[in-house]
């Protein structure tokens, strides 16, 4: 355990307000873009990353320091991702945790893809955004934790509660629908 | 050139980025690439795939975490003033049992001088020292339940 990761278990256990403000800001980016791209709805990731802020302060006693952080926040970012996905039906996110199931993934509409192209910026025309959405959710998981939160696969293992041998299945399929979606986009 | 050799450069590209390669694998896919175009075009979508995805911008809604830091703020503030209250109703609780506990003798020979000169049925007796025993138990459990109840409610309205 760090003295980082310490610090931050005792902050959590007494549910220190300012420590929690400063993770907010800290990880606003991070978390959001992990629930928008998850999602794919930018009003639903705003009501996650709420709720998920909430637990972080009732659950903090249960983070005992010896994982980091990261993972922790995105596991609990992911299981209201799953409840939230039970309660109101979104389709593209009840295979959330079962790649194996045989139903073909039916990407989002027009509408919500362009939704949420106009919270990414312009700048990047290469779409990876809607490439993603292209892409199974559960692909789509594992390539932002790995590639842009940069996480290692045991902490990735951690966050869905899976073997490493699943993330690493996860992440070469998630590679090539990745590639496949981009090229098809450029065409 | 052989299809085995592309397929193993394939193969070894999504390793190198999925878990990294060891060194002599390193130098015989860096030397593959370097004389093969096709795989190395194919390295070069691989990256711009990463990279794309490692640059993606999301604009992060206005004022998202001010209005979080208040609301986590805001129920710290209302769960706070349960942790006292739960400490003297688990007080209260313990205080009851120990009662009970110690006073269970003078109970039952109350109840026995109850039965004797009233003439109750010996299973009224024993229902009514059961219930001296349980009422006070449910009672407490009730008032934590019914506690619980406000407060999901409070959060569910905020």
């Amino acid at each position: 355990m760090t003295d980082d990761t310490h610090a931050l278990a005792i902050g959590l256990r007494q549910r220190d307000p300012d420590l929690l403000d400063r993770l907010i800001e800290q990880y606003q980016q991070r978390l959001y873009r992990y629930l928008l791209f998850l999602t794919g709805n930018p009003s639903l990731a705003e009501d996650l990353f709420q709720e998920t802020w909430i637990r972080v302060l009732e659950r903090g006693s249960q983070y005992n320091g010896k994982s980091k952080f990261d993972s922790w926040l995105f596991a609990i970012a992911r299981n209201l991702v799953i409840d939230a996905s039970r309660r109101k039906k979104i389709s593209s996110l009840e295979e959330l945790g079962d790649p194996e199931s045989n139903t073909p993934y039916d990407p989002p509409d027009e509408r919500a893809s362009s939704v949420l192209q106009l919270l990414v910026s312009r700048e990047n025309e290469q779409s990876v955004q809607l490439s993603l959405l292209k892409i199974p959710p559960y692909y789509r998981e594992v390539l932002l934790l790995r590639f842009s939160e940069e996480l290692g696969l045991e902490e990735i293992a951690a966050v869905l509660a899976t073997p490493i041998s699943t993330v690493k299945s996860r992440l070469y399929r998630g590679l090539a629908a990745l590639k496949t979606a981009m090229t098809e986009g450029a065409a | 050139m052989n299809d085995n050799l592309h397929e193993r450069a394939r193969r070894l590209l999504a390793e190198s980025v999925v878990e990294g390669l060891r060194p002599a694998d390193e130098t015989w896919l860096r030397e593959h690439l370097a004389e093969c175009n096709s795989c190395a075009q194919n390295a070069g979508a691989t990256q711009n795939a990463l990279h794309a995805l490692r640059t993606v911008p999301v604009s992060v809604p206005r004022d998202l975490a001010a209005r979080t830091q208040l609301r986590v703020r805001l129920r710290a503030q209302q769960t706070s003033a349960a942790p006292g209250g739960s400490f003297w109703l688990w007080a209260v609780t313990a205080a009851s049992w120990l009662l009970g506990v110690f006073s269970a003798p003078l109970v039952w020979r109350g109840f026995a001088w109850l039965g004797a000169n009233f003439g109750l049925p010996k299973l009224a007796l024993e229902f009514g020292f059961v219930l001296w025993w349980t009422v006070p138990p449910l009672l407490a459990a009730a008032i934590i339940l019914h506690q619980k109840a406000l407060t999901a409610e409070w959060s569910n309205k905020n």
